[in-house]
């Protein structure tokens, strides 16, 4: 071959034929009733109680797989069209889902189970599906024990050993094959709350059973790797883990057959490409764009963009246990130095709130504390220099490095605001995981922007356990404050509402005085998705849930 | 011959375990505990001793060590390289998904880039000065001069976003079609194993703006070697006496691309080894699920036998490439084994 006809066949396949691929690839073939849903990942398990638990795209896979026994009422509408539950705490707050009622008496909560309930491969659901998730989470036997976890917070009695030698016992009795009795230690709100959890969904005990070995007599293994059996809207066809994630309708679902009859769940890592796709109709619905993306689909054709202020919040933690951070007047400074209104405007693109207290203001017991912190930089300066402290430069603002494209701009302000006070902090990116481990475990991290905190129950009292009492277990700043410590204790039991709710108006009034954080934005959770698509619902777990959607 | 290839693999096998070894020492010096992923926001420390425990992370280093090489059941020695600690499958399984993926879009990326950058290459180092030289010239500062991830976004952004010519970069299929039954986890050869030519064409179409990205880059060092090998050679005694004995030009062509290709394989075989891992930008761009985005993943979750069985694997296989391009080297120069 000549050079000559080398080049030109060089250029001929370097143009000529990646443009027909082109050609051919770019149509596609349309299916009725299927949404294509992207987003950063697909569920890397589904075991509950296994190590993906705490990522959100497993959870997704759960809880449309999964069927829990009771769960939250639908009840009205964000203004952009996003359907809203109520929460509560008593049965009339809930509807039955695989328990068809629900009554209490005393600390015994007795289930009526639904009949004819049938899974993905014709299995029938009864009392015995309940003993054993209850018998399988208290086990403690997979890598991470949520459904224990779980079955504790809301109280369940005998639920306090960990060391999973102790069986079930007749705290979850089976009455008949469609009446179970649950029993409570002590009174306690979170039980029905609890119940709702991903991680409180019912196994099919046969389906589970058929996968067990001698060496994981559970079955995680086969649910961490290949399905959960259980009761859901959906059935699992096709899982290629970091990849996609294939689901079809269950034909036999008791809610009736679900109106979508193919989900396919893809991973698009890039924002920028998940905002593309949805833009020119390759796919349906998607999530977690940065604010900007968002706003950029509000006027984009057949595009719809919905949002609610549901539990995501951005706040500041300081450690108690570091100074400067122990100093009140340097987090008071702090809490005054910041332009909440231009950081709602310019990083959520008005997609946020101010934040006015430590716990979701969609949750029940949310109250709105005297004590309140405003823009207000000559305050902060004032403050800053009666705290004592003189800047050295050495402050830093760490925040996960992951999450830059949405974090970026909002560090970035608070830097500057913190500047013009006198604190020249520096931006300390870091991995997730190790975030996580400071955070979680060490606890030593001195000052960071946090964004990824939403109590998975559903309850201020919730949220005062797990970050604000002594040795909470993620009170990641330190802190102790005897008047919430005694307030929590003496209202954890409390069952008159009112007199629960006055108890935790009193602990908020008390971190808001502590700046236990600052909090800085509850931010909107939001999905755009094809204008055909209608019933997005918002979930505490921010997980759609398909059985919801029609197009 | 077989007592060269016996030596070097041999000498490769140790060099794997040596590295695979270092590895596990030096991931877990990092400073992060990978049990904080696990368990969530909200653990007790009842469930972080769990997580520890089922992990393994309760035993010595040494012991941890002995597992995972398995002398204390599956290991490496019997061709496990353990459980993900992110997903619960087999680290082996997880690879034999994204390898795959990886290779497809490395060799055909290769393919296109040599197709493109040695013939170009012969002209310019024949007509030095001309007008293709001085385009390669201006081509290798415009290419080099930005990342791949960045060419990646532009190729999307006209040819997908505005053109709308180009498949959605969405993976290695179209969101509304069915993959074909994974057989060997190529999707090109999966999908033609299955007879399912919707699908193969879908794939191909998938890959070419991710091979146009990588191949884009490629071409440039590719280009460089071959343009200054070629004059090298054009240069030597031998070429010039062939051209006094006035044999042909095409023969004339044979000889100069023989004695000039060694370099230019090395170069390939550099590249190839840095590409396993090296093309993650453009896997991630495209959301190809390839073997460089799982490595990163891994690193990121702490997932210490995803890691592990990434670099034990990317070293089996480097190793083999060398051993193949030194006997290819071998087969066009055999004083190389004489040596």
């Amino acid at each position: 071959m000549s050079l000559k006809r080398a080049i030109s066949a060089a250029a001929i396949f370097s143009i000529i034929v990646p443009t027909g691929l082109f050609v051919s690839a770019a149509g596609s073939t349309a299916a009725t009733s299927q949404v294509t849903f992207l987003s950063e990942d697909v569920p890397a398990g589904l075991d509950y109680d296994g190590p993906s638990a705490a990522i959100p795209a497993s959870q997704v896979g759960m809880v449309n797989l999964m069927e829990p026994l009771v769960y939250y009422k639908k009840s009205g509408k964000s203004p952009s069209g996003v359907n809203l539950l109520k929460f509560g705490y008593n049965p009339a707050d809930f509807q039955g889902r695989l328990a068809e009622s629900v009554t209490k008496n005393g600390l015994v909560w007795t289930f009526k189970l639904r009949k004819n309930v049938v899974g993905c491969k014709g299995e029938k659901f009864t009392a015995d599906d309940v003993i054993y998730t209850f018998a399988r989470a208290k086990s403690v036997s997979g890598a991470a024990p949520i459904g224990y976890f779980l079955s504790a917070v809301g109280g369940i009695k005998d639920f306090a050993t960990f060391d999973g030698k102790v069986p079930l016992g007749d705290e979850v009795k089976k009455i008949d094959d469609y009446t179970v009795q649950i029993t409570q230690e002590k009174e306690n709100k979170l039980f029905l709350p609890a119940l709702t959890i991903f991680g409180m969904g019912m196994f099919d005990k046969e389906g589970m059973e058929a996968q067990k070995t001698a060496k994981d007599p559970w079955s995680h293994d086969y649910a961490n790797t290949v399905n959960v059996p259980s009761f859901g809207p959906y059935c699992l066809s096709k899982w290629t883990k970091g990849s996609e994630f294939v689901l079809t309708a269950n034909p036999k679902y008791y809610g009736g057959k679900p109106a979508v009859s193919k989900i396919v769940l893809r991973k698009v890592p890039q924002s920028a490409n998940r905002l593309a796709a949805i833009r020119t109709g390759a796919a349906q619905l998607t999530e977690r764009l940065t604010p900007k993306e968002f706003a950029s689909l509000k006027a984009v054709k057949g595009v719809s963009v919905g949002s609610v202020v549901g539990n995501e919040s951005l706040f500041l933690n300081m450690n108690y246990k570091v100074a400067p951070w122990d100093n009140i007047k340097v987090r008071q400074a702090v809490a005054y130095a910041i332009n909440y209104d231009k950081l709602i405007k310019n990083a959520y693109y008005g997609q946020a709130k101010k934040w006015k207290s430590l716990v979701p203001s969609t949750y029940p017991g949310y109250s709105v504390p005297k004590t309140q912190y405003t823009y207000d930089p000559a305050k902060a300066k004032a403050l800053l220099a009666a705290s004592g402290y003189k800047d050295d430069g050495s402050l830093k603002l760490t925040y996960v490095a992951e999450k830059e494209s949405t974090l970026g701009p909002v560090v970035t302000q608070i830097k500057a605001d913190l500047k013009a006070i006198g604190l020249d902090v520096q931006l300390d990116p870091l991995p997730q995981t190790q975030f996580g481990d400071r955070q979680l475990t060490k606890r030593d991290l001195p000052f960071a922007v946090n964004d990824q905190e939403k109590p998975i129950g559903v309850d201020a009292g919730y949220a005062t356990y797990l970050f604000f009492i002594t040795g909470g277990l993620n009170n990641m700043d330190n802190y102790s404050n005897k008047v919430v410590d005694d307030t929590y204790k003496a209202i954890a039991t409390e069952a008159d509402t009112t007199k629960r709710n006055a108890g935790l108006a009193t602990i908020q009034e008390e971190l808001a005085k502590d700046v236990a954080w600052v909090p800085v934005v509850e931010f909107a959770t939001q999905w755009a998705y094809s204008s055909k698509l209608t019933g997005i619902t918002w979930h505490p777990d921010n997980c759609v849930r398909f059985f919801d959607l029609k197009i | 011959m077989r007592r060269y290839v016996l030596r070097r693999l041999a000498v490769g096998v140790l060099q794997a375990l040596g590295i695979t070894i270092a590895v596990f020492f030096v991931i877990r010096a990092l400073p992060a505990d990978p049990v904080s992923r696990i368990v969530g926001m909200n653990p007790t420390e009842d469930s972080i001793r769990q997580a520890r425990h089922a992990l393994g992370l309760d035993m010595s280093l040494f012991q941890q060590l002995l597992t995972f090489l398995g002398f204390h059941g599956n290991g490496v020695f019997t061709g496990s390289l353990g459980t993900s600690w992110v997903s619960g499958s087999t680290v082996l399984s997880e690879i034999a998904i994204t390898l795959p993926t990886t290779i497809q879009l490395i060799i055909t990326s290769f393919i296109v880039a040599l197709l493109v950058a040695i013939p170009i290459g012969m002209a310019t180092a024949r007509r030095p000065g001309g007008k293709l030289d001085k385009g390669v010239f201006g081509y290798g500062l415009f290419a080099g001069a930005q990342p791949e991830f960045w060419w990646g976004l532009i190729f999307i952004f006209v040819f997908y976003f505005k053109m709308g010519i180009a498949p959605a970069p969405l993976g290695m299929l179209d969101p509304m079609l069915t993959a074909p039954d994974a057989v060997t986890n190529f999707v090109l050869i999966d999908s033609l194993i299955a007879g399912d030519f919707t699908a193969f064409k879908s794939a191909l179409g998938h890959l070419v703006l991710p091979v146009l990205t990588l191949s884009f880059l490629l071409v440039g060092p590719l280009l460089k070697m071959t343009q200054q090998s070629m004059s090298r050679v054009l240069s030597s005694e031998f070429i010039l006496y062939q051209q006094a004995s006035g044999l042909e030009k095409k023969s004339i062509g044979r000889s100069t691309l023989r004695s000039a290709l060694a370099p230019i394989i090395t170069l390939t075989g550099i590249l190839f080894g840095f590409m396993l891992s090296g093309a993650v930008l453009v896997e991630s761009v495209f959301s190809l699920n390839g073997l460089g985005q799982y490595a990163v993943a891994a690193v990121l979750n702490l997932d210490f036998p995803a890691v592990q069985g990434v670099i034990l694997v990317i070293s089996v296989i480097s190793l083999f490439v060398y051993l193949g391009l030194d006997l290819l080297l071998a087969k066009i120069d055999p004083r190389i084994l004489v040596k």
